[in-house]
């Protein structure tokens, strides 16, 4: 069991998503930077379908009841305990020592994963908070976490992956409504340096920027899929992330490669966010790759 | 049949099905092959009677007049012509439980909100375009607020946990 001592601004259980119900209309939910939250699970020796918080507004304090293998990963973040713990870094968590993860001025959604994962009862098949349908909740100070059994492998303490950088561009594959939109419109797209805007959320980082227009209106409503670059009628495109709806009905210009979509969520408001094209082999490979750097570990 | 055949999960809705899968486990020439085998060799609905889910309706929603009038009906006659005819579930979307049924009387079609609301109370029934629906959960919205009813569309404690499914027949009782 793991106690919180400081609950951060906004800290949820996660596992991978809860994708039984899209057709329910209930979103997947899951990690916002799914690459980071799977190297916390893989680096503390967990399966990668185990849950693990992802935390906004640190710090983050909690104690651990036994001994057990801890990691925060995510953009500029490291963990506090009698040491300082890079990001990024297993370490040994000893009973009743207070640790704390905490970030620096580029900190976005952090993750930390605690070996034998957390047990909290699912809900519908998983346990990924939404908490815009009432599922889960902010955890509070106080809350306390079950855990599931594990042994704690001493060799594992010290592993260590290097943190992922945000990249120049984020690369996308072309979106199913492409051919709504004229040469000009996708071009100046990929041009464009957009800016991340205040008001995105776990639904989607919104952009600001020159705005890219559609020939048509909107389209018939259809399913999508996290990392759809929505364009409403206004022109500043949405990229959508894990709470994003089941269905949409904006014209999709790009989706967002599965390996990059925590290079859009852990970018800050005012940052700049930039596309770039790649073939469905390429994005494939990204994948294949971090799926490999992943297994290796675990 | 996707879903039967566990290649991944399957999301209707109005002339599209979205087709997951997990591409390093089955290649996308593969999953495309798939969909087309399956397409071809769909069928229509099965046969039989779709249930019926009854939402009993107080209608007294804030657009109501509004929407009565550019209509050019009295609010009596859009009340009828709501509650009067059986709608179908064609899919959910939007939110947990929200099920968008169709279609209404043609006299009653009217466009989404210039402006949408910031806050759309759980339980409100509405219209947009042939389209109506209840929001499950208060959130914003641009539909066209006529009514309202208690029933829970949405209960993540229930299963299934949503009340209207896609297929099903719907009705709402006027009060």
């Amino acid at each position: 069991m793991i106690r919180i001592l400081a609950s951060g601004a906004r800290a949820t259980i996660q596992d991978p998503g809860r994708f039984a119900h899209l057709r329910d209309g209930i979103p997947t939910s899951g990690p916002m930077d799914p690459f980071a939250f799977g190297a916390a699970n893989a680096l503390v020796g967990n399966a990668l379908a185990a849950a693990a918080l992802e935390i906004v507004g640190l710090p983050f304090s909690f104690v651990c009841e036994d001994r057990r293998l801890v990691v925060a990963t995510g953009r500029d973040v490291a963990l506090r305990g009698r040491d300082d713990i890079a990001g990024w870094t297993a370490a040994f968590a000893r009973p009743g020592e207070t640790y704390t993860v905490i970030g620096g001025a580029g900190a976005r959604f952090a993750y930390l994963a605690i070996s034998g994962g957390i047990t909290a009862p699912p809900v519908l098949g998983s346990r990924a908070a939404y908490l815009p349908a009432g599922i889960g909740r902010a955890l509070r100070v106080g809350d306390a976490l079950p855990l599931g059994a594990t042994r704690v492998d001493p060799d594992r303490a010290g592993a260590a992956l290097a943190p992922p950088d945000l990249g120049a561009s984020v690369r996308t594959i072309p979106g199913p409504h492409l051919d709504r939109f004229g040469e000009d419109a996708v071009a100046a797209f990929f041009d464009a340096a957009f800016r991340v805007e205040a008001a995105s959320d776990r639904m989607g980082t919104r952009l600001a920027g020159p705005p890219v227009t559609a020939k048509g209106g909107e389209i018939l409503t259809s399913g999508i899929v996290a990392g759809a670059v929505q364009v409403p009628s206004g022109g500043a495109p949405i990229v959508l992330l894990a709470d994003h709806q089941t269905t949409g009905g904006y014209p999709v210009i790009a989706t967002v490669i599965a390996a990059d979509l925590g290079r859009v969520a852990q970018r800050l408001p005012g940052e700049v966010l930039r596309f770039a094209r790649v073939d469905r082999e390429r994005a494939l490979a990204a994948l294949r790759a971090d799926r490999e750097l992943l297994a290796a570990i675990a | 049949m996707w879903e039967a055949e566990r290649l991944g999960v399957a999301v209707p809705a109005y002339a599209s099905v979205l087709l997951r899968f997990d591409p390093l486990a089955l290649a996308p020439a593969d999953a495309e092959r798939e969909a087309m085998r399956l397409a071809l060799s769909a069928r229509a609905a099965p046969a039989g009677t779709p249930r019926l889910v009854e939402i009993p309706t107080t209608y007294d929603g804030p657009d109501l007049a509004d929407t009565a009038s550019r209509s050019g009906l009295s609010v009596p006659e859009l009340v009828a012509a709501h509650a009067g005819r059986e709608y179908r579930a064609f899919f959910l979307g939007f939110m947990p439980g929200f099920a968008y049924c169709g279609t209404l009387d043609q006299r009653i079609v009217a466009p989404r909100l210039e402006r949408p609301r910031q806050r759309v109370p759980a339980g409100s029934v509405a219209i947009a375009d042939a389209q109506t629906g209840i929001y499950p959960l208060d959130s914003p919205g641009g539909w066209r607020l006529i009514g309202r009813t208690e029933v829970r569309c949405f209960d993540p404690e229930r299963d299934p946990p949503v009340l209207i499914r896609a297929g099903d027949r719907v009705r709402f009782l006027a009060r």
